[in-house]
């Protein structure tokens, strides 16, 4: 049993943490403030620095990094700029992941490994107006036709739409099978006749990160596009959410994180009645509960993440990581705001944005209620 | 060309700073380290040159085993190799046993070009540089803000006061010491780091290195006096302007009595 980080793990925490605090914060409270993602900074530098491939193998232009590297880089990221977090975390969990765990060799050298490069940007289309925790609702259709697949139908709430350039894409091949059974995935490459973006959506938080509906209409991809096999889509959609998840809890606690600093260093600085409020008791102990649960939460989020890197199975792991860590990270979040008090209700002080930031984490890639329903029926069967 | 750029790991000096029990250094215990940061502009400096002439670049520090830490920083940036010269004493050694550890490290490698930082974070001396550059009888440039090599002249531009700028053109082998703002210093890039790790690090008991006695002793340090703090003088202008004198009067002697 062993709690430090090894030399690379520390390495990869002081690069991207200084990264993240001389280059993404300058900006982080404008680009809130105006809804705009700026692919430059927020993905292309990524690149730059090998963070959009950390976990893949260097043959696929990968670093050949653990989980637990992946989760330092989203957690120092979310810990200035939530939105730079989940770019990272869905480009690379939802968009690439899938690619690499089911793609063919020719599949992974076509879309894996520029993706890996940061030439490319990833995304993740599951959900649609009727299927959302109940992934097996999936409406959208594809019908074989000679060596292509065409598409219809809908995605919605897709995080990097529109900037992306590779989709991996659920959608029913079988009107007839039980209802998870019928699903394929699919990679949807931006620029394919038939496949159009919709409405951008207008959210609370992590609004400098693009949320958009993907639209398919007799979208015609090649029959090569098809990831995994015919009717294993829903396999595929479990398995991309369950890394997915170690990336939103981390990117929780990246949060969390952000939150208790800017709590501690206003306390600190904050005087009433001649003193710094921090010497208040009432206000101490407030610190010292968030500093606590951000720290249960680092833990969970790093044993999920060491479970993913040593082969174990972390579906329990990163569904407990997941939902603590997005839990705390909406607790520490509203406490932080509170101890700011007026100022921290205004956006001068970014603890705002943090608690605005903090609440999709406890509802995308399996809400709070699926986390539980995951983890209690693992308990329980 | 050989290169050696040499570094040394300073606390962040964000860090709540104690003076330690014998009351010559400050206490290091619970201190988060990192490279000295005249020192990152050095590396970047040295593996520019390296990448510009295919050049073999070494990098040198000093100190206890947690320094290789830091030394992965530099390796991770460029360097090809590490020579750790292992010395749990090192922050109670003058510059002048410092300087001569390099030198005698130096003394047989033919490096053509040694780049420090100007001075470090912590002590602040400013001698190490000039103190190798001097043992080992080449010349140093010091508090460069550019480099750029020509054959085997270098031509830099060094910081004077007042932001004036010298150009000094040296033939090498020669010592650098390195202002800020002389480049911009890379990130270490993912895969960089991972390759750190397979890169040489030699560790050298200081032992083998220490050939003088030191020439300086730190007697003692302490913390500066706190400063008392500023008053706020409340009231509408004619009130501030008498309360003003009275002060003035009373505690300077800007005002006759």
């Amino acid at each position: 049993m062993n709690f430090d980080l090894t030399e690379e793990q520390k390495l990869i925490k002081d690069m991207v943490r200084e990264f993240a605090e001389n280059e993404i914060a300058p900006s982080a409270s404008e680009r809130d403030e105006e809804e705009r993602f700026d692919r430059g900074l927020m993905f292309d530098k990524l690149g730059e620095l090998g963070l959009t491939g950390i976990v893949f193998p260097e043959e696929y232009g990968g670093a050949g990094a653990d989980y637990i590297s992946y989760a330092i880089a989203v957690e120092e990221l979310s810990r200035v700029c939530a939105s730079t977090g989940v770019t990272l975390s869905a480009h690379l969990s939802l968009g690439s992941n899938p690619i690499y765990l089911f793609g063919t060799e020719t599949q992974k050298q076509k879309f894996l490994t520029p993706m890996a490069k940061g030439e490319k940007m990833g995304a993740f289309g599951l959900t649609e107006p009727a299927a959302g925790s109940d992934a097996g609702g999936t409406k959208t259709t594809a019908r074989r036709e000679g060596d292509s697949w065409i598409l219809n139908g809908t995605k919605i709430f897709i995080t990097n739409a529109g900037e992306a350039e590779i989709y991996v894409v659920m959608a029913r091949t079988d009107k007839d099978a039980q209802k998870h059974h019928g699903i394929s995935a699919f990679i949807v490459e931006k620029g394919t006749p038939g496949f159009s973006f919709g409405k951008k959506e207008k959210k609370m938080g992590i609004r400098s990160s693009p949320t958009m509906e993907l639209v398919f209409e007799n979208c015609q991809i090649p029959a090569d596009n098809m990831l995994g096999k015919e009717g294993e889509g829903f396999k595929v959609a479990m398995k991309t959410l369950d890394g997915g998840r170690i990336g939103i809890a981390a990117q929780a606690l990246g949060i969390a994180q952000g939150a208790l600093e800017a709590a501690v260093n206003y306390a600190k600085e904050r005087k009433q009645f001649d003193n710094p409020i921090a010497s208040f008791q009432g206000i101490m102990f407030q610190l010292a509960d968030m500093a606590c649960m951000v720290e249960s939460a680092r833990l969970l989020v790093y044993q999920a993440a060491y479970k993913a890197s040593n082969g174990q199975s972390y579906t329990q792991a990163s569904a407990m990581a997941k939902l603590v860590a997005s839990e705390t990270a909406m607790k520490v979040s509203t406490q932080a705001v509170q101890v700011l008090g007026g100022y921290g209700y205004t956006r001068e002080f970014p603890v705002e944005r943090m608690m605005r930031d903090a609440k999709i984490t406890e509802i995308y890639e399996g809400t709070s209620e699926i986390q539980r329903l995951v983890i209690g029926t693992n308990l329980t069967r | 060309m050989k290169i050696l750029v040499c570094i040394k790991q300073v606390p962040d000096m964000e860090s709540r700073f104690k003076v330690d029990s014998a009351g010559t250094w400050y206490d290091t215990t619970e201190l988060v380290w990192r490279m000295n940061e005249y020192d990152e502009y050095g590396v970047e400096q040295a593996v520019q040159l390296k990448e510009q002439t295919g050049g073999d670049l070494t990098v040198l520090c000093i100190g206890p085993d947690r320094v290789k830490e830091t030394m992965k920083k530099a390796l991770a940036m460029g360097c090809d190799r590490g020579a750790h010269v292992n010395d749990p004493d090192y922050a109670t050694r003058d510059p002048f046993e410092i300087g001569a550890i390099i030198a005698e490290y130096a003394s047989d490698k033919g490096f053509d070009v040694i780049f420090t930082g100007m001075q470090s974070q912590d002590r602040g001396s400013a001698q190490v540089g000039v103190l190798v550059s001097e043992l080992l009888g080449i010349p140093a440039v010091t508090t460069i803000v550019d480099f750029v090599l020509e054959g085997s002249t270098v031509n830099v531009k060094r910081e004077l006061e007042g932001g004036i700028k010298a150009k000094v053109s040296v033939t090498l082998p020669a010592l650098f010491t390195c202002q800020l703002g002389l480049n911009t210093p890379r990130y270490p890039t993912l895969p960089n780091i991972m390759k750190a790790k397979k890169k040489e690090l030699l560790s050298i008991p200081v032992q083998d290195l220490l050939k003088v006695a030191f020439r300086l002793e730190t007697v003692s340090m302490q913390l500066p006096e706190k400063k008392g703090g500023g008053l706020v003088l409340e009231g509408d202008a004619g009130e501030l302007a008498d309360k003003l004198i009275t002060i003035l009067k009373e505690k300077t002697g800007v005002l006759a009595k």
